[in-house]
């Protein structure tokens, strides 16, 4: 029973992890349509921008969040305005599946020169704290994750919601000609949406340094996962990705702990398989998706 | 009409002897030419390493060994009076690339000597191109148990023992302790890997045969990023003794993993990972480190002839501090030792002296003395390290200890 309970709450931490990394996924695959499989290499120069700052200024890297989301936004903005924005309408989709994989190669390749590939973690002293909460191991760093991620999708569901700026998001997204007649520069839209996207991975960047040792190559599993939970949380739906993170977060730490970690990841596919068979649109999805 | 036949035969065996004196000449010249020009044109040598991709770091380390090995065998004036050259080419890590580089080296660029890349994953491969040559394959870095599959006799791995017997070194100490003192629980956590899970279960048959009880033995996927789920199942079992059959990754994973958890064995032996006294440190913290066991063929404090000189040369010419020296730099260097020892050995240095020679006898190098079967594997063992107040320590076998061996282990410091 120990064990179990371990399991859930070190399932649910993780979770709570991944969940932040797919804030911005969530907005820029979910909401605006746009396969960005450069995602994870974000979120890996986020982590080496945290890494190097914390070794220069000595701040503790949830701090140096307020620093590193800026540059992360511009980061975005300026992929999705040089890169993205002049693909042609009709082909945008597909392109835009090559031209952000080519982005995630190229930060792979600047970052190796930079950094090489030697492995590298964030380490303020208090990375490996944990509490002992009735005999239970609760990670410090991880449980903070968890809070931030919440945050940050609360946030990202307001801003969507109850703005100007979200109504311009969803009405560019639905038809952007539409959008440019009722007054929404849905280019600017387009690139603040995108940078916004990715100024999320300047939270999930610090968290993932601090709780794993990465390099520039550590992209790779990242957004096989953050693209899987977007998916299964469902299209465009916030509170989906949530819920899917942990899902894939506590199956694979039940799976690991009680019985062999070799199907731990296979055991989240499967149920992303039988999600999307019976339900194709995804958890949370909206019904009416393909009018989003 | 008559034909002046005599005269018609005479001219023409004139013609032909003029032919045959100029050609016999012609090739006399040119081998007299090339005799004298192979005594002192430069011996060649030519590398595929993965300067970039997977294995950028570890193919950088042996680019930095292989050419300070031929800077200072220059130094002392080449090989049988012949400089030498290096001709690195780089293969991205890519198992097709460096069939491609092998091929061009040696039908290309015609180099003499080829020797071994990064990683068992290129040098089968890479070794199939020079068997098919006919040339000689001194390799520092693919010990793996398909390398010696493919029995290759022109092969040499320069590492004390195949990489799956990189363990056995830990099971020799644990046996050497007295059944009161011994583990009586052991746990083996192993990543899905060619070297690293084998090496976990040749430890796990010495121990079992012993009466260690094995009360856990996982493998986890590579793409395990987050290892506390599997060490909380290893916790739970409370083993005395945790051996990880790891890389490099996957082993500061776990040790993170057991720090978080609290969950301190009474000995702890990483395969891979906490071998490397750079990365290791920066990766879970120096005070973490404290009693984590390992093996190792070379590391900056060894004890083997030559390691000052070599360190002194690495600072020279690399800069930086002797911990920072990668081993994969010393097994690099001693291949191109091997060479040395070869033509000091005979005077000659071509593949085929080079093949029959190795195959006897024994080499002293940085990563200590080798020999090999008849399909290059070496015979020899692993030193058993510990990181004993922040660096490595050979612990085991005795006769090469530099400190007693600390259990149970330090607690985690956080």
């Amino acid at each position: 029973m120990h064990s179990v309970v371990q399991a859930l709450i070190l399932g649910s931490l993780t979770g709570g992890v991944y969940a932040l990394m797919a804030s911005g996924q969530t907005l820029i695959f979910g909401i605006m349509k746009v396969i960005n499989l450069a995602q994870g290499a974000f979120v890996i120069v986020a982590s080496y921008l945290t890494f190097s700052l914390f070794q220069m200024t000595g701040l503790d890297p949830f701090l140096l969040i307020v620093i590193t989301t800026p540059i992360m936004f511009i980061l975005g903005a300026a992929t999705q305005w040089f890169l993205l924005r002049p693909l042609r309408p009709d082909d945008a989709a597909e392109l835009s599946l090559l031209v952000t994989f080519a982005v995630a190669l190229g930060l792979e390749g600047a970052l190796s020169i930079v950094y090489k590939t030697t492995l590298r973690s964030i380490m303020p002293g208090y990375e490996n704290h944990s509490w002992t909460v009735w005999g239970y191991q609760v990670n410090e760093v991880r449980f903070y994750a968890f809070l931030l991620s919440i945050a940050m999708l609360g946030i990202l569901y307001l801003l969507l919601q109850k703005t100007k700026f979200g109504r311009s998001v969803r009405a560019t997204v639905q038809n952007p000609m539409s959008a440019q007649l009722l007054g929404v520069n849905s280019k600017a839209v387009s690139a603040f949406g995108f940078g916004l996207g990715v100024s999320t991975t300047a939270a999930a960047g610090a968290v993932f340094g601090l709780i794993t040792p990465f390099n520039p190559g550590s992209h790779y599993d990242l957004i096989s996962r953050l693209l899987t939970i977007v998916v299964l949380g469902g299209m465009g739906a916030i509170g989906g990705s949530v819920i899917a993170a942990l899902i894939m977060g506590v199956g694979a730490a039940l799976v690991s702990a009680l019985s062999a970690p070799i199907w731990a990841d296979f055991t989240f596919f499967i149920v992303l398989l039988l999600v999307l068979l019976l339900r194709p649109r995804g958890l949370f999805g909206a019904k009416v998706r393909g009018a989003l | 009409m008559k034909l002046n036949t005599s005269k018609f035969l005479e001219r023409r065996s004139t013609v032909a002897a003029a032919v045959a004196v100029t050609l016999v000449s012609t090739s006399l010249i040119s081998t007299l030419g090339n005799a004298a020009s192979a005594a002192t044109k430069p011996l060649s040598i030519g590398v595929s390493l993965s300067l970039t991709g997977d294995f950028a770091d570890s193919g950088t380390a042996a680019q930095k060994g292989y050419k300070l090995w031929v800077s200072d065998v220059n130094k002392k004036g080449g090989i049988l009076g012949r400089q030498v050259s290096i001709k690195i080419v780089n293969d991205a890590s890519s198992p097709d690339q460096v069939v491609t580089n092998y091929t061009n080296l040696i039908t290309q660029s015609k180099v003499d000597i080829v020797m071994g890349p990064f990683s068992s994953l290129l040098t089968i491969p890479a070794s199939r191109v020079a068997k098919r040559y006919g040339y000689s394959f001194i390799e520092p870095a693919g010990g793996g148990p398909k390398v010696f599959a493919e029995k290759n006799p022109n092969l040499f791995f320069v590492q004390p023992a195949a990489t799956t017997k990189g363990g056995d070194v830990f099971a020799d100490y644990i046996l050497s302790l007295p059944a009161s003192s011994r583990p009586k629980t052991a746990a083996y956590v192993k990543l899905d890997d060619p070297f690293a899970a084998p090496l976990a279960d040749n430890i796990k048959a010495r121990f079992e045969a012993a009466g260690i009880k094995t009360v856990y033995d996982q493998t986890y996927p590579s793409e395990t990023a987050d290892m506390t789920p599997v060490i909380s199942g290893v916790a739970a079992k409370a083993p005395d003794v945790l051996v990880g059959g790891t890389q490099t990754a996957d082993a500061f994973a776990q040790v993170k993993a057991m720090i978080q958890l609290k969950f301190n064995p009474k000995w702890l032996f990483l395969s891979n990972g906490a071998s490397s006294p750079l990365e290791f440190p920066k990766a879970i913290g120096l005070k973490n480190t404290e009693g984590v066991f390992t093996s190792s063929d070379w590391y900056p404090k060894s004890t083997a002839p030559g390691t000052a000189a070599f360190i002194k040369a690495y600072i020279a010419m690399y800069g930086g501090t002797a911990a920072l020296i990668d081993s994969t730099s010393a097994e690099a260097y001693s291949a191109g030792t091997l060479l040395e020892l070869v033509a000091k050995k005979t005077g000659k240095i071509d593949n085929a002296t080079i093949i029959k020679t190795l195959h006897t006898g024994s080499w002293p190098t940085l990563v200590g003395n080798l020999s090999w079967n008849a399909y290059g594997e070496p015979q020899g063992a692993y030193l058993l390290t510990q990181w004993i107040g922040g660096s490595l320590k050979t612990v085991f076998p005795t006769a090469s200890a530099q400190h007693a061996p600390v259990a149970p282990k330090p607690a985690w410091v956080g």
